[in-house]
């Protein structure tokens, strides 16, 4: 009985402690992102509309290697040097089906925030400290030309 | 009297300037990849050295010298192609009496002195431990860049930061408090993200940055 207990106990811990990396040697499972569930299944995917997104800056574009490409990868599909010891994986920038349920100011307001602050995981930084307002707003236009997709 | 002068100058310039000294590190090539000093260009291979004894720990230090380890797990990150993640190569390492040599003069290399020090305090208690930790891992996403320590006592983290899982036996406090509050002091740019911190805030991550010591580690 103490033993379920102390397991429970150790869990919940753990659950407080581990938002952003894995606290465990064994945990290898990892949450899957969020909202992704809400997405709705069709059977079919449509191809995707073509959409002409803002123009990108290469200033932008540099930007996003600086400090990005830490997590999100170069190439923005969310295979940068940390991604695998998060307990959250980096959103994948190039795909439209989570990316096209968010707005524009969602986004930006996760980058400028943070996850934790916008109810996403933790592990996604603030960045409203180190970047200007208009580096953030040519942030999520990058994002919508790597995801070929437009805001909600 | 003039002359007078031009010597307490001359002694002042001596006193105050370790480049006398840094022909020994220029001696050893460190200058191939790491600055010597603040006014030198840069060039991005390696982590600078120029506040070097404001930054580390002496026993750390002479060890790292004579017995270098990797702290960088992809490389270090003021390199352009850093994205790709560097494999990072064994450091070059000094015979005992050379790295000592060395060492001593890494020590008297400092930029900035605090105007009022910090007092850290003591070692955190068990309970603030957990709840700085709670800080590091979650409401500024340390742990997501910086190995630090699971609850199995082993380094668990991100990996483009330079593994904090030593920290406190490398890292002096002040030195982590400055980079902090104002890392624009030691580097132009860095990759990582500046945080608007309180003072007590600052402190308590630097308290918890010091608790990882691998000897402390199960
Ligand atoms: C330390 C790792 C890390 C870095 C560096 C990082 N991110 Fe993230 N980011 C994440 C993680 C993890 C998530 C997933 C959060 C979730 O799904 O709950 C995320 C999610 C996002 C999202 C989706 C937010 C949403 O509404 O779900 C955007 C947009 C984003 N990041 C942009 C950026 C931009 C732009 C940068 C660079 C300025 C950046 N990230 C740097 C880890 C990181
Ligand atoms: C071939 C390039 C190269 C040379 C030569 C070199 N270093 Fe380094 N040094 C590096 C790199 C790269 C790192 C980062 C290693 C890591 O983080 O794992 C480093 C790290 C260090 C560190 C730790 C710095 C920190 O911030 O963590 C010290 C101290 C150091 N070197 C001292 C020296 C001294 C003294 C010399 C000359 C005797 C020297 N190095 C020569 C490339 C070099
Ligand atoms: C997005 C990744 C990222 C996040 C989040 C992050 N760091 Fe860093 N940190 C880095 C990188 C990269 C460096 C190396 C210097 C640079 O490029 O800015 C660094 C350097 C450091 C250093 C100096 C280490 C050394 O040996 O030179 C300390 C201390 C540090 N970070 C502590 C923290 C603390 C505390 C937090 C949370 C409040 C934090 N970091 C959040 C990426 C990050």
């Amino acid at each position: 009985m103490t033993s379920i207990w102390l397991k429970f106990l150790g869990t919940s811990i753990l659950l407080t402690l581990s938002a952003c990396t894995n606290d465990s040697d064994e945990s290898v499972h990892r949450e899957p992102p969020p909202t992704v569930a809400e997405v709705p299944h069709e059977t079919f995917v449509p191809a995707p509309e073509v959409v002409k997104p803002a123009p990108v800056s290469q200033k932008t574009r540099d930007t996003y290697q600086w400090y990005c490409s830490q997590c999100h990868g170069i190439t923005g599909k969310g295979d940068g040097m940390n991604a695998l010891q998060l307990a959250v994986p980096p959103r994948n920038h190039t795909k439209a089906d989570y990316l096209e349920t968010r707005t524009d100011q969602q986004l930006f307001e996760a980058i400028k925030l943070g996850g934790l602050a916008v109810g996403r995981a933790p592990c996604m930084p603030a960045w409203g400290n180190t970047l200007k307002d208009a580096d953030i707003t040519g942030l999520v236009n990058y994002i919508r030309e790597l995801c070929h997709c437009e805001g909600a | 009297m003039t002359l007078y002068r031009l010597f307490i100058c001359v002694l002042f310039f001596w006193a105050t300037n370790a480049h006398a000294d840094i022909s020994l590190l220029k001696e050893n090539h460190c200058d191939q990849c790491h600055r010597l000093s603040s006014g030198d260009k840069e060039q991005n291979l390696a982590p600078d050295l120029f506040y070097a004894g404001e930054k580390f720990q002496e026993p750390w230090l002479r060890e790292f010298l004579r017995n270098p380890h990797i702290i960088r797990l992809n490389g270090y990150s003021g390199r352009m192609d850093f994205p790709k993640a560097i494999t990072p190569q064994p450091h070059p390492s000094l015979p005992e009496k050379v790295a000592d040599e060395v060492a001593d003069v890494l020590l008297t290399l400092k930029l900035l002195e605090p105007e009022t020090p910090i007092n850290f305090g003591e070692p955190l208690s068990k309970g603030k431990k957990v709840r700085a930790k709670i800080l590091f891992e979650r409401n500024f996403s340390c742990s997501a860049c910086h190995k630090g320590v699971n609850l199995a006592g082993k380094p668990h983290g991100g990996e483009s930061g330079p593994s904090l899982f030593n920290a406190g036996a490398r890292l002096q406090p002040q030195w982590i408090f400055n980079w902090l509050q104002s890392p624009e002091k030691y580097r132009s740019k860095g990759r990582m993200p500046r945080f608007d911190l309180d003072q007590e805030t600052a402190i308590k991550l630097v308290q918890y940055i010091m608790t990882l010591k691998k000897e402390n580690m199960k």
